[in-house]
């Protein structure tokens, strides 16, 4: 009760502050642009486009028994909100120093806020997702409601690593490099454009502790095959998100008096 | 008799700044050291006491000056009073909402639009969107930019800045107000004006916290003045500090300041 009372005090006088700047983020990203918000539409049919020619050309990747064109696409949506997420509450501390070092803000608003944003972004991106569902002839099913399940628990995982990795960004500047690497790294090692039926085995039981694969997994299992996805899938969504949330808000708080001398 | 309602109680504060780390840490450095042990024992060393206990409480509806030489410990002292630092040791008890105005504009967004801008500064200092819905033509007001609450805070000249800041900062009364050399912001018609709103503020009650350079104003606006050097408070006092202060800068004549 007292964690709820918390919460709702926080949310009262910090709730405002968290809105404009979610707001604020979404009028920069598209002040001057023709298109606008269009592009949040746009972009991602046409990152899929770009990777579908790519793969299913020129390595002749496919998915046997379903469309590779709406397999790529989940993994993609669930992939870019995860990467531009983190990255940008990974500078999101840095970025904000002129605010920390004069106001008091609690500030883990800064990368709650650009997971928020992104968070947003990402619900826009559900737009093509669908229509290529469609397009593909894919198909709908009931079990489409779960989904929302895997959404949360990509976005607790996301607050989680931003707030692990703006913490050591604060210390460290060369995370900012470091990490675009391990970005890249972590793109390959999820299987968003291949299959994970075709590596070895060894490998692939390593991958399942990829929590990303266990998000876009689950998504997998209801869109492509219209399964429910089980109890196992439900555990490893779940317990990736809340672990790495909670290390999360452990790492940021125990530094966070700390951030002011490394301004 | 009114009984004395203590504010702020800053209670035996010091504040260690690591210069070692602030000046960062890098692989260079770190091979430098691996074989000089007595640059790395240095640097290990490399104290810098900004505030050595610092001890006072202020009252209710008190307007506190601090003077001191730069680098003496003002703006260290007043960011542990607003919350943005916590002191290495000792503590500070504050009553009441504080309102920093410690280098106005830090919290806009120079893309964003003046209207824009209000709103998110407004958020940034704790206002809640009702109240800028109320206040807001007070602002526009106060500010006189009317006429540019469309234009993009990038394209504003400073001065610009500095007012719309100066009018969102003050449009609620504050408990507690920490000014750090913002009175000389805009023209002098402006700077005016921002001076009687101050005065407005002390008049009514708000709890101020001042630094400035200028003797003048301090003596003209405080009642009590704590003279901070090298982190240590030298005296706390009257307007009689700042006499002490000034023949111990070695500025005998006060018409300097004037």
């Amino acid at each position: 009760m007292k964690i709820i009372n918390n919460l709702k005090y926080t949310y009262k006088k910090y709730g405002f502050l968290l809105q404009q700047l979610v707001s604020r983020d979404f009028k920069v990203k598209y002040k001057r642009s023709v298109l606008g918000i269009f592009w949040s539409l746009l972009y991602p049919i046409l990152m899929m486009a770009v990777m579908a020619i790519v793969f299913s050309n020129v390595f002749r990747m496919s998915t046997p028994g379903v469309s590779y064109l709406a397999y790529l696409m989940i993994g993609l949506t669930f992939f870019n909100y995860f990467s531009e997420a983190s990255n940008l509450a990974m500078s999101s501390v840095v970025s904000n120093f002129s605010l920390i070092n004069k106001v008091y803000i609690p500030k883990y608003i800064f990368p709650l806020s650009k997971c928020l944003f992104v968070g947003i972004n990402f619900l826009l991106t559900l737009i093509p997702l669908y229509a290529v569902i469609i397009f593909t002839g894919t198909g709908l099913n009931w079990w489409h409601l779960l989904l929302p399940f895997s959404f949360v628990c990509l976005f607790l995982f996301t607050v989680g690593m931003g707030f692990i990795l703006s913490t050591i960004s604060v210390f460290l500047r060369d995370m900012f490099y470091i990490y675009g690497i391990i970005t890249t790294i972590w793109t390959y090692l999820t299987p968003i454009m291949y299959d994970i039926s075709i590596i070895n085995p060894t490998l692939q039981f390593i991958m399942k502790f990829n929590p990303m694969y266990q998000f876009i997994n689950f998504a997998r299992t209801i869109i492509l095959y219209g399964n429910c996805p089980t109890i196992g899938q439900f555990a490893g969504c779940f317990v990736s998100a809340i672990v790495i949330f909670f290390i999360g808000i452990f790492v940021f708080k125990k530094n966070q008096d700390k951030f002011i001398y490394y301004v | 008799m009114k009984k004395k309602e203590i504010m702020i109680d800053v209670d035996h504060v010091s504040m260690r700044f690591n210069l070692g780390i602030e000046k960062g840490f890098s692989l260079k450095q770190a091979f430098v050291d691996l074989f000089n042990k007595e640059k790395r024992k240095k640097r290990k060393n490399n104290e810098f006491w900004a505030l050595k206990d610092v001890d006072f409480k202020i009252n209710k509806g008190e307007v506190v000056g601090f003077i001191g030489s730069n680098g003496a410990g003002k703006s260290t002292l007043l960011k542990v009073v607003a919350g943005v630092m916590k002191p290495t040791k000792g503590k500070v008890d504050v009553y009441g909402n504080v309102c920093p105005m410690i280098e106005l504009g830090a919290g806009f967004d120079p893309q964003l639009t003046a209207r824009e801008n209000i709103y998110l500064n407004g958020a940034v200092m704790g206002y809640s969107k009702e109240l800028i819905d109320s206040k807001f033509d007070e602002i526009v007001e106060f500010s006189e930019l009317r006429d540019f609450l469309d234009v993009p805070v990038q394209n504003f000249s400073s001065g610009m800045v500095a007012r719309l800041a100066f009018s969102i900062a003050t449009i609620v009364e504050p408990e507690i107000l920490i000014v750090d050399e913002i009175l000389s912001v805009g023209d002098i018609a402006f700077q005016a004006k921002s001076e009687a709103k101050m005065m407005q503020m002390i008049g009514g009650g708000t709890t101020v916290l001042f630094v400035s350079h200028s003797i003048e104003q301090i003596k003209k606006m405080c009642e009590r003045v704590v003279w901070i050097e090298h982190g240590v408070v030298q005296k706390i006092g009257g307007k009689e500090v700042c006499d002490e202060y000034m023949r111990k800068m070695g500025v005998e004549n006060d018409e300097l300041y004037k």
